[in-house]
């Protein structure tokens, strides 16, 4: 450090702010922040986006495969929530080649970095058409939605892009906070605008069921709409927020984060579970808005989840009346409870009359060498209700294009509960880790735990119970 | 659609980069008059507006940093600004070398001069000198390469033109270098903590020379 007088350079900054106030510089381009109208006809972008779609899936598939194992390894006996789909299981992320686990954990960030030896799978995950980006539907979401409401949810550009077997379940079950004696009141069937009514009736409110009905209601999104911005193949009806939230749990449809721009280092967004929505005090990944309330009302009004009133306005905007509508959507949000975890106390904690030796042996290392509980604290259901900076970027050079994704560092992202976890992937934020054990070795080096393969494997015994 | 992405695929090839792979862009922002046949890849390649407005800002944008680097080389008045300057000079006069090759083979225009604020900048480099040199210098640079960045990626994501998002997505790495070295250079000018990149180091930025 230079010892340099320091007053002096602060009047020269002053002189040069009044300076440059004097000639204002030319914002960067409009459509850098704003979404630029389309400049041809829907029939020929529909016709090239068909013409692409080959090479787009092709060039996912190349990135998926050159990063992840995505074979069906199911762990044996261990089944999600309905007992419908088994957890997959093991290390998927692949490592570059010549190096191990332990090799790279042993490694300090700069040299990881230095070296280029950060396991691609960790790194964000690029949509699959990331130029374009937007919702995309799980072909078991888009074929239920076309059976039960004849509504089109197919896109002509992308199809979904990860294999079944490593998604949630699907139709998820549904547990409410206002009846645990019930179980599962799904009864095996995806709700929708047909059914709800008959599968609900005589266990919600009415002031619940109408805040079901609108949750089930499309609305014009960005990419399902009537304008020649769609891309679907017929003018849509719209986008309801239980097509990604389906059953109040998730069928890893993903997006783009609302939050950023340009586009190109928008992050994908993995759809988030709405399980336990009532213990949360901070919602979206990186908005942190107060309230379900404050969120449903605002997604409404920018589209869903892109961050753009001006173009969702175009598009036919919804805005729910606070005091009556918002409130009712929040009231049956709220009203969604976790997956049973019959091994965990009121408390979060294991009872070990019921726990096994390893899944005490995973709970004692994540309230201690693993650092887990530091944020998934167990008696706020495995949250803090935070949002918290991991700084991954240690590890890898940042700016590399990947698929036109620029991802920049993450900066903090609200920490997601790990109540009924099992039922949830892919992990992280958006989606970049496909089991369990991937987000173990992913902190492990992230945190720099040097946890041995027993630990590990103690701490997924551990977060299946959860 | 499918050319774009034929011809970027056959550029990687020919190029033997890393396994980046290419770039597919929303077709809804290509330029109506696009042709419906494949041309070779080394002929013009169809461009948008997002095109063409890049290679203006970015064409302005070097030439500034060149300019205000020579100013710096000769009148910074900390050897690691100088330093940095002679830095800035050379890697952007590459950069406008390659800019302007990319142009012409793509029948773009170029900037004539370089933006009403890059002139206030260096009218005010002018009247400085000293530390006051050196503040005002780092200052602009860091304001410069902030906007450069995003410009890059705002190419990256909405320019049609293969060459031009491929020469984008090149750069933008380089750019974040030199914002990394320009943060640290700040901070220790100032006193002030290492922020953005500098907080975490995650470019293949050089240590500062002198700092």
């Amino acid at each position: 450090m230079l010892a340099l007088p320091r007053i002096a350079p602060v009047l020269a900054l002053t002189a040069l702010v009044a300076e440059m106030a004097v000639v204002l510089a030319d914002p960067l381009p409009a459509d850098a922040t704003y979404r630029p109208l389309p400049t041809r006809p829907f029939s020929a972008v529909k016709a090239d986006d068909e013409a692409q779609k080959p090479q787009v899936m092709q060039r996912q598939t190349a990135l998926l495969s050159q990063r992840y194992d995505l074979s069906n390894r199911a762990t044996p006996g261990v089944m999600m929530s309905g007992g419908r789909k088994p957890v997959q299981g093991a290390v998927r992320v692949k490592l570059p080649s010549g190096i191990t686990w332990e090799t790279l954990a042993a490694m300090p960030p700069e040299e990881i970095r230095r070296r280029n030896l950060l396991p691609e799978g960790f790194k964000p995950l690029p949509h699959v058409k990331h130029a374009t980006g937007g919702q995309v539907f799980p072909s078991e979401q888009i074929k239920a939605i076309d059976r039960l409401e004849q509504r089109d949810l197919r896109r002509f550009d992308v199809d979904f892009d990860l294999p079944d077997h490593m998604t949630p379940e699907f139709p998820p079950p549904i547990f409410l906070t206002t009846h645990p004696e019930l179980g599962d009141v799904s009864r095996g069937q995806l709700l929708s605008l047909r059914n709800f009514y008959e599968l609900l009736n005589g266990i919600v409110t009415p002031v619940q069921m109408e805040g079901m009905r609108l949750l089930l209601t499309p609305f014009p999104q960005e990419e399902f709409n009537q304008t020649e911005d769609r891309k679907v193949a017929a003018p849509s009806t719209g986008v309801a927020c239980m097509d990604c939230h389906s059953n109040f749990h998730t069928n890893a449809a993903f997006h783009l984060t609302p939050d950023i721009r340009p586009q190109a280092a928008r992050f994908r967004l993995d759809s988030t579970s709405l399980r336990g929505v009532f213990a949360q005090q901070i919602h979206g990944s990186k908005r942190s808005l107060r309230s379900v309330e404050d969120f449903t009302e605002f997604e409404q009004r920018t589209a869903y989840f892109n961050g753009d009133h001006v173009s969702a306005t175009r598009k036919g905007v919804h805005l729910p009346d606070r005091p009556n509508q918002v409130a009712m959507m929040a009231q049956m949000q709220n009203m969604v409870d976790f997956p049973p975890a019959p091994k965990l106390d009121p408390f979060g904690r294991l009872d070990p009359t019921r726990a096994t030796r390893q899944e005490l042996d995973g709970e004692r290392l994540f309230m201690g060498k693993a650092r887990c509980m530091e944020c998934h604290a167990p008696q706020t259901h495995f949250m803090d209700n935070n949002m918290h900076d991991l700084k991954l970027e240690r590890f890898y050079r940042v700016g590399e294009t990947v698929n036109d994704f620029t991802p920049m560092p993450d900066g903090p992202i609200k920490t997601f509960t790990l109540r009924g976890i099992k039922d949830s992937p892919p992990y992280l934020h958006d989606g970049r880790l496909p089991t369990l054990a991937d987000t173990v070795e992913f902190f492990n080096l992230v945190l720099g735990l040097k946890l041995e393969q027993g630990e590990k494997d103690a701490l997924v015994a551990y977060m299946l119970a959860l | 659609m499918a050319r774009r992405l034929i011809i970027a695929a056959a550029m990687l090839v020919a190029a033997g980069t890393a396994p980046v792979l290419a770039q597919i862009g929303n077709p809804a922002g290509m330029d109506p008059a696009t042709a419906a046949s494949a041309p070779a890849p080394s002929a013009p390649q169809d461009a948008n507006t997002q095109d063409e407005l890049f290679v203006l800002l970015l064409g302005m944008g070097s030439r500034a940093e060149v300019e205000a680097g020579r100013m710096a080389e000769a009148q910074a008045n900390r050897p690691a600004v100088r330093d940095f300057a002679r830095r800035m000079v050379e890697d952007h006069s590459k950069g406008n070398e390659q800019l302007t090759a990319l142009a012409d083979r793509n029948r773009l225009a170029l900037p004539k001069d370089v933006a009403p604020e890059h002139k206030a900048m260096r009218r005010q480099l002018e009247s400085l000198s000293g530390a006051a040199f050196d503040l005002a210098y780092l200052q602009g640079q860091l304001v410069e390469h902030q906007k450069t960045a995003q410009l890059l990626e705002w190419e990256i994501g909405m320019g049609q033109n293969p060459q031009l998002v491929r020469f984008a997505s090149a750069t933008l790495p380089v750019v974040l270098e030199h914002l990394e070295t320009l943060q640290r250079l700040w901070s220790d000018t100032t006193g002030a903590a290492p922020a953005g990149l500098a907080a975490t180091g995650s470019t293949h930025a050089h240590k500062v020379p002198g700092s």
